[in-house]
């Protein structure tokens, strides 16, 4: 469904990707890991088009999304959780949610002459992704009212409700109590029963191991290494990238 | 070349040679403090009708006047910072809330100047109305060769300053890294109360030389600092040597310009170098990125 | 005598309302640090002025005025759009000053320093305005229907996709908003009633020349949507008659009126600074100044 074609990218005398190359299965949950500075959170920058490439390709679905822009990716179908909190501070947990469903917001005269009312259909959705993520009582309060991991949870819920077939997200349960990161576990299992395709960057390896299909590591903004859970966990060379760091 | 290119060419050195102490102290006062300091241009004023006050209307000894004009120049610089700038750094406030507070002081010093000293130009009558002498065709006056070499000395003297005393030093280092200059022991504070000291003092010596060439108008700062600034983003705001650049080619660039222009577009023609260097190449001719794109 | 007065400073209210509105929609809820929006305001005046000193009626005049401003607006979105906090309101600035320069230098179009004068008074389909209190009715409807528009813009869906822009651009970006229309719109339309303000300016004064539309005109509107608090059009509102009327005491204390101008920008500056250092949140404000 996605595939990474020699992309390589860098900054100024540091290559951040290096001629990386690999594909991410449909209906899968892929875990993409490596040691820091290994070029996960680069790679996922330049596939949701928010870095240009210096070369290669990606294509999604078929389509070669290489030269998008993050408004064109998440448009094709790609919603993107980024590894620091993106909520929007100063609307409601609601109308953060809202902005996710549809783009029929951006539409000026539309708007302006009072035809795109936020439907019944709309708020239910925001109220069932709430219930999902067990936090109903927040819908009207505003986003720098809440806890980190409140945010998170949020911030899940809104890559969730963003039109999409493919889900990126860059560590998800980071700086998460336990008990959240069971539900974010259990949230992203039921997503791929529903079909969901899933890409995540995870340094908590327990946490990546046990809940992805396939992985592939990362070291020095190459892949590494790729195969099941099992095989990675016995791989001689992922041992060394770790260590070695 | 004819003697009108020689000519523009020497006006062009003068208005650069006052561009650029408008440049160097406000660029000095930038790269340390890392933002727009917009009410240096009022700092630059007020010198210049200090000056007139105690010369022309107090009848104080020149020399006298002069020093007590930029002493009063720097004075104000560092109260600007003590009374207002630092309390917003206190509050953490973003370099956009100090550019808006910045444009907020220049425009209260000017209107001071205004109820203080009036609309009307004036004129300080220190140096009678002087015959320009002949040198390579062209016309130019003791004073303007004064004015090209007191910038030269005193630009000069930054540079040494900048390279080789301790305090120059210190705030190169909070220009580069504050928080790595204050695990060092340098008190980021104090730089910054220096920067607003010598970069006042230097905008001092321009209201002054600036007086003496040209009239005094309650605007002239607004005018000067946009200048200013244009040429620091031209030559690459963030390094004195950057600002020194821009002025010299900024002012050559005016006075060439009006050879093709009506001489009332003049100032237009830093506004509009000043838009299309921050829209084509915000970091400026040398280069020096700072963050202009997101 | 001192109705005159009144309605006099009613019709500076309701042209400050509209030039502080407009720049909250692009400040405060879209985050566009345009410290350029006297410029939508001198391209209104002098469109307006132009338009009718050639015959054209005011009803159009008013809507060219604010139509090229829009334009003008637009237009300055696109280089300005990747820039950002401090380079932006620089480069807004410059654009000011570059207006500035062209109304004092075009002389066969705006005879320079010498202003327009004569501008008429405003006609609609005959109703003539020339009373100051008519004038006075004409400013509240428009101001009335320009808070009207901007306020059903901002309560409405697309306002919360400003406020996102102005929140977190990238993150509204990766929800698949078009941001660079989503902020083109904000200043197209922001500039689009600086320009009517413009207008109605320059029909209430009857002339207008270079000097009103200055860096110094810009403090006060600037004062207006801090002190209000951005975000918040009832702020607005609050602010612009508190700080359109503070001043106006110094009339009567006997100072000449060279020192009321300046005073009162004295006044405006002091209390800006005091503002974004002890509340800048303002009176109503839902967003700090980032």
């Amino acid at each position: 469904m996605l595939k990474i074609k020699k992309l390589s990218k860098h900054f100024g005398g540091v290559n951040a990707v290096n001629n990386c190359s690999f594909d991410i299965k449909e209906n899968h949950i892929t875990a993409l890991i490596g040691p820091n500075g290994s070029g996960k959170s680069t790679v996922f920058n330049l596939v949701s088009g928010v870095l240009k490439e210096d070369s290669g390709k990606i294509t999604y679905d078929k389509i070669d999304i290489t030269h998008f822009s993050p408004e064109q990716a998440s448009n094709a179908g790609i919603s993107r959780l980024f590894q620091k909190s993106q909520l929007f501070d100063n609307l409601t947990i609601k109308e953060n949610l809202l902005l996710a469903i549809d783009n029929e917001d951006t539409k000026f005269w539309k708007n302006m002459l009072g035809q795109n009312k936020i439907t019944k259909e709309k708020e239910v959705k925001v109220e069932e992704m709430l219930k999902l993520v067990e936090m109903e009582s927040f819908s009207n309060k505003l986003g720098r009212e809440l806890s980190f991991g409140q945010k998170r949870l949020i911030e899940i819920a809104r890559t969730i409700l963003n039109p999409h077939k493919l889900l990126m997200l860059d560590e998800p349960i980071a700086g998460v109590t336990p008990k959240l990161r069971t539900k974010i576990s259990e949230i992203l299992l039921d997503l791929k029963k529903q079909g969901a395709t899933i890409l995540l960057i995870e340094h908590d390896m327990n946490f990546a191991l046990n809940i992805a299909d396939e992985v592939i590591v990362l070291d020095e903004g190459k892949v590494i290494a790729k195969g099941t859970p099992k095989q990675i966990k016995n791989n001689k060379k992922v041992l060394e990238a770790y260590l070695g760091d | 070349m004819s003697s009108i290119a020689i000519q523009l060419l020497f006006n062009g050195l003068i208005a650069g040679a006052i561009y650029a102490l408008v440049a160097s102290g406000f660029s000095l006062i930038y790269s340390t403090n890392k933002f727009i300091h917009f009410a240096h241009g009022a700092v630059i004023a007020f010198s210049a009708y200090i000056l007139y006050f105690l010369f022309s209307v107090l009848g104080i000894n020149f020399g006298f006047s002069v020093v007590l004009a930029i002493a009063f120049a720097s004075l104000l610089g560092y109260v600007l910072d003590i009374a207002v700038y630092k309390q917003l750094r206190k509050k953490k406030a973003s370099s956009v809330i100090l550019l808006i507070a910045s444009v907020g002081l220049l425009i209260l010093l000017e209107s001071l100047i205004l109820i203080l000293f009036g609309a009307e130009v004036k004129t300080i009558g220190f140096i009678k109305v002087s015959k320009g002498m002949e040198f390579l065709g062209a016309i130019i006056t003791p004073l303007q060769i004064f004015i090209i070499f007191s910038s030269i000395i005193i630009l000069i003297g930054l540079f040494i300053f900048m390279k080789k005393t301790k305090l120059g030093k210190a705030m190169r280092a909070v220009s580069d890294n504050k928080d790595v200059a204050e695990i060092v022991g340098i008190s980021s504070e104090k730089i910054y109360s220096w920067s607003f000291i010598i970069g006042s003092a230097i905008a001092g010596i321009a209201g002054i030389l600036i007086a003496l060439e040209q009239n005094l108008e309650p605007t002239m700062g607004t005018n000067l600092i946009i200048k200013g600034f244009a040429a620091a983003i031209i030559g690459g705001i963030g390094s004195v040597h950057g600002a020194v650049l821009g002025a010299f080619l900024l002012g050559i660039v005016e006075n060439f310009g009006i050879w093709y222009l009506p001489s009332g577009y003049k100032d237009a023609i830093a506004f509009v170098l000043l838009f299309i260097f921050l829209l084509f190449r915000p970091q400026g001719i040398l280069g020096i990125k700072r963050r202009a794109e997101k | 005598m001192i109705e005159a007065y009144f309605i006099h400073l009613a019709i500076l209210v309701g042209i400050y309302l509209i030039l502080a509105l407009s720049l909250q929609l692009a400040l405060g809820y879209t985050g566009l640090i345009n410290l350029g929006h006297i410029a939508f305001f001198a391209i209104g005046a002098y469109t307006s002025a132009l338009l009718t000193l050639n015959g054209i009626p005011f009803i159009i005049a008013i809507l060219l005025a604010g139509v090229i401003s829009a334009f003008f607006g637009f237009l300055l979105s696109i280089p300005t759009n990747k820039l950002k906090g401090d380079y932006l309101a620089v480069a807004t600035l410059a654009f000011t000053f570059v207006v500035y320069a062209v109304t004092l230098n075009w002389t066969s179009l705006t005879r320079g320093p010498l202003g327009l004068p004569g501008i008429p008074k405003p006609s609609i389909f005959g109703l003539s305005f020339s009373s100051n209190l008519s004038f006075l009715i004409l400013t509240i409807i428009i101001a009335l229907a320009v808070y009207f528009i901007i306020k059903r813009l901002v309560d409405s869906p697309f306002g919360k996709v400003l406020e996102a822009t102005r929140d977190n651009e990238l993150a509204t970006k990766v929800l698949g908003k078009n941001t660079f229309k989503i902020k083109s719109i904000a200043l197209g339309t922001s500039a689009f009633f600086a320009g009517i303000a413009g207008s109605l300016y320059a029909h209430y004064i009857t002339y207008i020349d270079p000097s009103s539309f200055t860096i110094m005109a810009l403090i006060p509107i600037l004062c207006i949507v801090i002190i209000g608090g951005l975000a918040s059009l009832k702020g607005t509102i609050l602010a612009t008659i508190i700080l359109i009327l503070l001043p106006e005491p110094l009339r009567f204390i006997g100072f000449p009126s060279s020192v009321v101008g300046p005073m009162r920008q004295i006044i405006y500056a002091l209390i800006l600074l005091l503002i974004l250092i002890y509340r800048p949140k303002g009176l109503f404000g839902k967003v700090e100044l980032d």
